[in-house]
């Protein structure tokens, strides 16, 4: 009877473990550990991503740099033409314009935005409690099938059309291998104000002792809109500045 | 050292197995296992449905809440232009919605159970909050309360809430009253109580002294047969002391027995209460006023629109700037301004009116919610105007028919009867609903072969056959044949057709009617199927202190009728007072079967029967005793006409049932609707799984199951239609398959979509769309395990083994879908300035078989699958072929000249470093007919050269169904030999260039690749 209840108890404990013993904290470490060491981690400069992106059917090249100085791109090949959109040089956030297909200045709320955003190189929560974030696990969840901790990430506030709003998203890490397999967050402007967003991550794979997702899917409202499948990430890429650089110039001297 | 040994052992023995672990029915849940099946919702949302509560942001004027009757939780952050969804998870019958004043961004409080007591209304399961705004919900308590009125945040103390229980409507219930919490919700106390059948009905704190509140108390019960409203323990109270004590405030209140009471405070002046009282006698019901804080009461007003329906209509709302401007709920809504003695009608909008809320900035803009959904005002309620955006309809019943695609009938609350298509070209939008009746709507019935639509309203008042080619109606209901004959109808009356008679067509009262020739004549064939009890059948003594005769409370009456689809002689009747009635002879002699069903209690509604597909002496009966304050899932099979029944329902469902579904193709497959959303069992009722995905926790009334799509149709009271698309896939779900690695599921042939549409894009920016059915190939298989780490990736060859598509896959454990539009990849284009619009068609392949090749790192799983055209296509091969060969040639016309203006730039650029002027001014005179090279994308556009010419005709045949024109094949030979004479003339340069100069240049087919 004895061993009947003993059992009985290293099982009951076993099963609890996996939710009970973790704290937030111990997941992000664990994330952390997983995909390379957060030390290593710190030590990038940049990243760069090449791949494909396919939406409702089309497909087309794709490239992002992030730069730890918050410098961003990302970039799309439309029958040979490059496409720029969420390019900020630290100062300025731009985008092409398609029918001019010239560069343009996203509205000052949507920059101011993104700028708090640059604090979050490499990875939102890496040093999150120095940046004032605060994160929150929720508890457990099925996400893709699979068993996942619901962590809350809180970020700076965000202003939204002149009201000021929090920064909200929910993070799913996968309780086995503790890396994010999803991300929920509300959708704040457009005509999908309201409905919730979810980036579905998979195919991570190692780049010189880091892992990184190479599939990443977007979803709002529960209905694909992009999937980005990427083909080579580089560490700490040369990227000249102009890339970067709002083209005033070089715009008007071309006209 | 023995323990130790046995703990290590015991955990061994777990790594085991975990590492071994066998999927089972049992163990898999059904968020591991449903994946990518996901429910479609197709509306209607122009009619919308009943709102219970709203509720407005206290500082922020763009945010409103709606708690909807039936449809769960509705936020809008546009000010009321939109709303959207925030509480599927949950309880979808809604009383009581409430923000925390001190933090009303993040703090929501959700108390389920409506509290407009209608016989129709669902049922609550406990108070929920939300710290985030809405994106996650835990309940904290208040499990048996059913019906929540009132939630009030003090604004001093956000911990401190109270909560105004109204409670159980069918039967006795202690968690009711008025209860507190000063510790944010851990633990209640219960402040005003008075007996099992006295709730709460309303709640009101004054807003500058939380200690000052008033409650009314509502002595009510309800029966499958009678409503009673009021009696000695209906009453207004108030405390000053923040709960600890209440009295009665009755100074100028009517004498005898009170019935439901609303209460009411100016916001601007606390001593100003409002309330409205349902009395004894009809003079003295009506408004009353106190403007000394409870103290003396006067009534103001007692005009139909104040003393309608009381528990259906009392709520009074007061202008929060003005306190002598009144709005009452009601058939149509009334609005005071000179303080309640004199009233009008709201504006023009749907009856039955139950909330009001004004903008917290001007109170000329209200938000009205009403049967028929939410309604803005811009100009203090005169004029109304409809929120587009919410599916709320509460279907009572669906049907469908098999037309492609397939068309859905059914009847609503409050809302008549429609009809609208599965699936349409850009989406199910409002203008594609029909209507077929008017009244309450329930039953709708296409006959199986002829244009015709049954349909009725409430109890049979009506009962319509109607032509809906020739759009002619035709009252058909059965009638008294004798003089002393009393048909009772039930509210919801039953009909139904034969699959056996076309023309046949039955209706029940407590006989089951049978007409052979649409309804045209009548035959009872069956004695009273009934109970017939006496004791409830006294509908006109039913509603207590307001006589409330509307028919809603007819019973011992029939309530499901089904022929079997194998035998017309096999007839099974369920009744609403709890018997299964079974015909084998056509109805010449029928056995009550009730008494063999083991663990049913006496007269628990019948809701459904369904006759089996597969054996003619099986069916499954399903039912509900909510109205017998039993909220227990019933569902039985038998397999011997009645004689045993076996219980199929497990301790996974939660909440009571309706309806089930049994599959065609495989019996064990069944799906069950309950009030709290959808189950299915995959094992014949061993294991029930409740499907989420995007599948709200509503209340299904009704299922049936498409054979020609395996659609799975659900009518939800609440949600509209809600659509599960082909279930196929789980009807091979089996234990092996859980255990698969990657398991591929049948894929049918798909049909190529040959027809387009400019529909879907106008005057829908407001409004709800419904998705409709792919007409994609979806690809399905089950993963074992989620994929997370290493590649993952699918492509589709043809049947030379050619790659034609590559598509991302889902990697979710469970059943996963992946579509392929059956296209190629746009074509490579030349690059120029601008873009060629006509560059983005990708071609359709041709019909044939293909292969999806899924590589998940080392492994790799393949799959055949078909594409076919449409047979009804009046297209020939020939048709097809020229179609396919054309747009193909001008497919790789256009990647040939890709690839020569690709030629032509490294050649401009070698050029131009070695200064060869010559060279550069031949090169750039042909480039400036091969693409343009100046201007923009819109109205700053080029002369179009040959890229664009050839793109624009490529792209024309390419999307057009049919074969190439004449006009398109001339055109073809004028862009061919333009082609040809360009290609010769940069044939010239380069071979003149290459001799002076070394150009690297890629082959065609690296070039293809980059």
């Amino acid at each position: 009877m004895k061993t009947i209840k003993t059992v009985f108890l290293a099982l009951t404990l076993a099963l609890a473990a996996p939710t009970q013993a973790q704290s937030v904290d111990e997941i992000l470490s664990n994330y952390f550990e997983n995909i390379g060491g957060a030390d290593n981690f710190k030590q990038l400069e940049g990243l760069k991503f090449d791949g494909t992106g396919s939406q409702q059917g089309f497909e087309f090249p794709i490239s992002m740099v992030q730069l730890k100085d918050g410098r961003q791109m990302f970039s799309f090949t439309f029958q040979g033409k490059e496409i720029k959109q969420g390019v900020y040089d630290g100062e300025i956030l731009w985008n092409t314009n398609f029918m001019t297909m010239k560069a343009e200045k996203s509205d000052a709320e949507q920059t101011a935005n993104f700028k708090l955003n640059t604090n979050d190189f490499p990875d939102s929560f890496m040093d999150y409690k120095d940046k004032g974030y605060t994160v929150e696990l929720l508890g457990t969840e099925t996400m893709e099938g699979a068993d996942t901790f619901k962590v809350k990430l809180v970020k700076e506030p965000i202003t939204v059309d002149g009201v000021e709003e929090e920064d909200v998203s929910f993070y799913y890490f996968d309780t086995e291998d503790f890396v994010p397999i999803a991300v929920e967050a509300m959708v704040r402007t457009g005509p999908a104000k309201g409905k919730m967003s979810k980036t579905v991550m998979s195919d991570y794979q190692e780049v010189d002792g880091l892992y990184f997702p190479y599939s990443t899917t977007q979803y709002v409202d529960g209905n694909l809109m992009f999937t980005m499948t990427l083909e080579n990430i580089e560490l700490n890429p040369t990227v000249e500045a102009s890339e970067f650089a709002f083209p005033e110039d070089i715009a008007e001297e071309k006209e | 050292m023995k323990g130790k040994y046995i703990v290590s052992l015991a955990f061994l023995m777990l790594a085991g197995l975990f590492v071994n672990a066998q999927q089972t029915l049992a163990s898999i849940k059904g968020k591991q296992l449903f994946g990518d099946l996901k429910a479609r919702h197709i509306g209607p949302a122009l009619m919308s449905g009943r709102i219970n509560d709203m509720a407005v942001h206290p500082t922020n004027s763009r945010i409103i809440y709606a708690g909807s009757a039936g449809g769960g939780v509705w936020k809008s952050s546009d000010a009321g232009v939109s709303f959207n969804p925030i509480f599927d998870d949950y309880c979808q019958s809604i009383g009581s919605v409430a923000l925390d004043p001190n933090d009303p961004d993040n703090t929501i409080y959700v108390g389920t159970g409506e509290t407009w007591t209608r016989n129709s209304v669902s049922v609550g399961d406990g108070l929920y909050k939300s710290v985030d705004g809405g994106a996650n919900w835990a309940k904290i308590g208040f499990e048996n309360s059913e019906r929540i009125a009132n939630i009030i945040v003090n604004p001093e103390n956000s911990k401190e809430i109270y909560v105004g229980v109204l409670g159980a409507l069918w039967g006795d219930s202690e968690e009711r009253g008025v209860f507190k919490t000063t510790d944010g919700g851990e633990t209640w106390e219960k402040l005003l109580y008075i007996n099992a059948k006295t709730g709460c009905a309303d709640l009101a704190m004054d807003p500058k002294n939380p200690n000052v509140m008033y409650a009314s108390m509502w002595e009510f019960r309800r029966t499958g047969w009678s409503f009673d409203s009021g009696g000695e323990n209906s009453a207004l109270y108030k405390t000053t002391d923040g709960g600890k004590t209440w009295n009665k405030i009755h100074n100028g209140f009517p004498e005898g027995k009170l019935g439901r009471l609303a209460i009411a405070i100016a916001p601007s002046n606390s001593n100003v209460l409002y309330t409205v009282i349902e009395a004894e006698k009809d003079e003295r019901k009506g408004l009353y006023r106190s403007d000394d804080a409870g103290e003396s009461w006067k009534q103001l007003n007692n005009d139909f629109g104040i003393t309608v329906r009381p528990f259906y209509f009392s709520r009074i709302v007061v202008d929060p700037r003005d306190e002598d401007v009144v709005v009452k709920g009601g058939l149509f809504g009334s609005i005071s301004r000179d303080g309640g003695k004199t009233f009008k009608n709201l504006g023009n909008m749907h009856a039955d009116i139950h909330d009001i809320v004004f903008s917290i900035k001007d109170s000329d803009i209200m938000y009205v919610g009403t049967d028929g959904g939410v309604y803005r005002s811009w100009d203090g309620g005169n004029t109304m105007e409809i929120v587009q955006n919410m599916p709320l309809s509460q279907f009572y019943h669906i049907s469908i028919d098999d037309a492609e695609p397939y068309n859905v009938y059914g009847g609503l609350q409050d809302n008549g009867s429609w009809w609208g298509p599965s699936s349409s070209p850009g989406g199910v939008e409002a203008r594609d609903w029909n209507s077929l009746g008017f009244g309450d709507g329930f039953r709708v019935l296409k006959h199986p072969t002829k244009s015709i639509v049954y349909s009725e309203m409430q109890g049979a008042q009506n009962v319509w056959r109607i032509d809906t080619e020739k759009n002619l109606v035709k009252t058909i209901q059965p009638l008294p044949t004798e003089e002393k004959q009393k048909l009772r109808f039930n509210w919801n009356a039953p009909m139904a057709v034969s699959k056996n008679q076309p023309d046949r067509f039955y209706m029940g009262s407590q006989f089951l009617h049978k007409s052979e020739d649409m309804g045209e004549t009548w035959e009872i064939i069956s004695p009273d199927l009934t109970t017939n009890d006496p004791a409830k059948q006294n509908q006109e003594d039913s509603g207590g202190l307001s006589t409330d005769n509307s028919g809603a409370e007819n019973h011992t009456t029939i309530f499901t009728i089904a022929e079997s689809p194998l035998n017309e002689n096999v007839i099974w009747v369920g009744t609403d007072d709890g018997n299964v009635q079974v015909t084998q002879d056509g109805g010449k002699t029928w056995t009550n079967t009730i008494a063999n069903i083991q663990g049913l209690p006496q007269n628990t509604w019948c809701y459904h029967i369904e006759a089996s597909t597969f054996d003619s002496g099986t069916a499954y009966a399903v039912f509900d005793g909510h109205t017998q304050n039993d909220k227990t899932p019933y569902a039985y099979k038998t397999t011997d006409y009645g004689k045993t029944w076996t219980n199929i329902i497990t301790d996974d469902v939660y909440g009571f049932a309706r309806n089930i579904q049994e599959d065609y193709v495989n019996p064990d497959l069944l799906f069950l609707g309950t009030e709290f959303g959808l189950y299915i069992t995959m094992d014949g009722g061993k294991n029930w799984k409740k499907f989420t995905n995007n599948m709200p926790s509503v209340a299904v009334h009704f299922i049936d199951l498409h054979k020609g799509t395996n659609d799975l149709v659900m009518g939800t009271h609440g949600r509209g239609v809600i659509i599960l698309d082909d279930i196929s896939p789980l009807r091979e779900i089996n234990e092996e398959v859980l255990n698969t690695t990657l398991h591929f599921f049948d894929t049918q042939p798909t049909v190529i979509d040959e027809t387009s549409t400019f529909s879907g894009n106008f005057g829908t920016e407001t409004e709800f769309k419904g998705s409709s059915r792919s007409n994609n190939v979806r690809l399905t298989y089950f993963l074992k395990k989620r994929h997370t780490f290493g590649k993952m990736g699918m492509e589709i060859k043809n049947d030379q083994g050619k790659v034609v598509a590559t598509i991302p896959p889902g990697k979710s454990k469970g059943v996963n879908i992946v579509e392929w539009n059956y296209k190629l990849k746009q074509p490579k284009i030349a690059t120029g300035k601008t873009f060629s619009f006509g560059g983005f068609t990708a071609p359709q392949v041709p019909a044939g078989t293909y292969t999806a090749v899924m590589t998940k790192g080392k492994q790799t799983f393949e799959h055949n699958f078909e594409l076919v055209y449409d047979s009804k296509s009046k297209l020939s091969v020939k048709d097809r072929d020229d179609k396919n060969g054309t747009t193909m040639k001008l497919y790789d016309m256009t990647q040939d000249l890709a690839f020569l203006v690709y030629e032509v730039d490294q050649l401009l650029a070698s050029a131009e470093e070695n200064r060869d002027k010559k060279t550069l001014a031949k090169l750039n005179e042909l480039k400036e007919t091969l693409v343009i090279t100046t201007g923009d994308n819109y109205v700053g556009s080029a002369e179009p050269q040959l890229r664009e010419k050839m793109a624009n005709l490529y792209s024309k045949v390419a999307a057009s169904y049919d074969a190439p024109t004449p006009d398109d094949l001339q055109n073809l030979m004028v862009i061919s030999e333009r082609f040809s004479q360009a290609r010769e003339d940069f044939t010239k340069i380069k071979n003149k260039y290459l001799k002076k100069q070394t150009v690297e240049l890629k082959s065609f087919e690296d070039f293809l690749k980059d």
